[in-house]
């Protein structure tokens, strides 16, 4: 299939925000160079961290707060008993129904423009709500930063600085083989399901498409060898059922009870003062006061 | 009209009016720095209210009161403990005993309080309503406390779905607690006439006239064992 040569001079229409980009990693094409994961710190001036896991050559167990972009690796046999070794590029998927923009409570992840979510670390306060409420644990808050300055979430942001202003996300300029590539979403998944059939053809009986669907469409797609499962992405997922009735159902409910409980004291307030007159209760007037003396 | 009583009779000791004060000061100071986040109804759009005030550093600083008077909320039932030991089984074995007077006094207190009748059942030194405060204040401190820690220290080692329960159970305890809150401060700072009850949580010592009114079992009681504690004392009347 050919090179991104048609896609490479790709650039958003500044006009309309409501378009939807996306990236789309041929994981088939990727060699594991790991270019994107230095062309990411590179960018957004993250930390170096060496923090790598023996027994393979992957640079990080996972992301965290400091690495956007992480190159998996994956050495597993097939069916057939043959040695397989897959990568896959690891980083936001910039979900249309994003559990971490859903659990945040401060406006710090929103869904932007070209639907991107994007991250205000300025106005994120460091609750963390959004590290288990992301399905593919790609957003993490830094725990080890407290010397440094204050604890933040990090995460892949699609170099939204670059793409509204007409340039291409680092990692997607870097990459040598371009497997990564950007684009208009429509028209990566038409690339995307076309370059399945190729692989189907070719023998990759489990080639597939990975982002169309899943929680209402990623921003983030896949051109995969195999199932979803083997490189650990999840399978249809779906937002937290227990996130959105504690976001939908528990605080509407809540606030319309306490808002109807202060209701109810203000019109209780206006009848009391006028049953008890003074401060007095019914039958204390008949009272003598009392006394120690009496 | 009738004349308010100069004498008081001492309901609560200092331990216990400290305690009530630390718990409660924590509890505001709690509620204030996380009920601000709970307003922002539609993640899609811009945050309202006080959301965009909350943001960043503001915000951070939020949760470090947050946690610190979550400590204070914690601790305080040491005050409690450590300053007056035996008074604490007495008053816990009544207020976990409810029984059918109490249950009509439940019934009846809002139409009381509203109108002045129906009559309240003759009560102890806690009334029906000061227990249903006392269960939902013992509910949401294991609920707070429990899922508190969790999210404090629990991130990343707990399951994802642990960890949304817990913001259920969170803020499941906040609601309760706030509308819980919001009843007592009526009750005890607002209302034309139960407010006589607030110099008991600032003096220890509370009208006998409203009193008998309110607490006639206690009073008696007391009066007949020996114990009562009176004092006479210039009124604000």
């Amino acid at each position: 299939m050919g090179r991104t040569a048609t896609l490479a001079a790709w650039r958003p229409d500044p006009g309309n925000p409501k378009q939807q980009v996306a990236m789309l990693v041929d994981t088939t094409e990727c060699i594991g160079c790991k270019a994107c994961e230095v062309a990411c710190k590179q960018w957004n001036q993250n930390e170096y961290r060496i923090n790598q896991e023996l027994g393979t050559y992957q640079s990080h167990p996972s992301l965290d707060a400091q690495t956007w972009t992480l190159i998996k690796f994956i050495e597993r046999e097939d069916e057939d008993g043959v040695n397989q070794w897959l990568m896959q590029k690891h980083n936001c998927m910039h979900c249309s129904e994003a559990g971490c923009v859903t659990a945040c409570p401060t406006d710090a992840l929103h869904y932007g423009d070209y639907g991107v979510v994007t991250l205000d670390q300025e106005k994120c306060i460091g609750c963390a709500y959004c590290e288990p409420a992301c399905p593919f644990d790609a957003i993490h808050v830094d725990k080890s930063a407290f010397r440094q300055t204050a604890q933040k979430a990090g995460k892949c942001t699609l170099c939204f600085d670059r793409i509204s202003n007409a340039m291409q996300p680092a990692c997607v300029s870097t990459c040598p083989t371009d497997c990564i590539k950007y684009g208009d979403r429509g028209e990566l998944l038409k690339w995307a399901y076309a370059r399945v059939e190729q692989l189907k053809a070719m023998g990759y009986a489990n080639a597939n498409v990975y982002g169309d669907k899943e929680l209402g469409g990623l921003h983030e797609l896949y051109v995969l060898l195999e199932k979803p499962e083997v490189y650990g992405l999840p399978v249809n997922p779906t937002l937290s059922k227990r996130l959105t009735f504690w976001k939908y159902g528990l605080q509407p409910v809540g606030k319309a009870i306490l808002g109807a409980a202060l209701f109810g004291m203000v019109i209780n307030w206006f009848a009391a003062r006028r049953t008890f007159k003074g401060g007095h209760g019914p039958g204390e007037e008949a009272e003598a006061p009392a006394s120690l003396h009496d | 009209m009738a004349v308010r009583s100069k004498v008081k009779i001492k309901k609560f000791s200092r331990a216990q009016v400290v305690f009530h004060w630390v718990y409660g000061s924590s509890w505001f100071l709690l509620m204030l720095t996380g009920m601000s986040f709970l307003w922002r109804p539609d993640p899609g759009a811009a945050a309202v209210g006080l959301g965009p005030l909350l943001q960043g550093t503001v915000g951070q600083s939020f949760r470090l009161v947050h946690r610190v008077a979550a400590i204070g909320l914690m601790a305080s039932p040491l005050t409690w403990l450590v300053g007056d030991f035996r008074s604490l089984w007495p008053d816990l074995k009544e207020l976990l005993r409810f029984g059918i007077n109490d249950a009509r006094y439940m019934l009846i207190a809002p139409l009381h309080y509203t109108f002045g009748k129906p009559a309240l059942p003759p009560q102890g030194k806690y009334n029906g309503g000061h227990k249903v405060n006392f269960y939902v204040v013992v509910l949401t401190f294991i609920g707070f406390v429990s899922s508190g820690l969790l999210m404090w220290f629990g991130r990343g080692a707990v399951p994802d779905g642990t960890f949304h329960m817990a913001q259920i159970v969170h803020s499941t305890s906040f609601w309760l607690g706030a509308i819980m809150t919001a009843l007592h401060i009526y009750l005890t700072a607002v209302h034309p006439f139960t407010r006589r009850a607030l110099s008991a949580m600032t003096q220890g010592f509370v009208e006998l006239n409203y009193a008998k009114a309110e607490h006639k079992v206690w009073v008696e009681k007391e009066i007949a064992a020996g114990t009562a504690v009176l004092v006479e004392e210039p009124g604000d009347c």
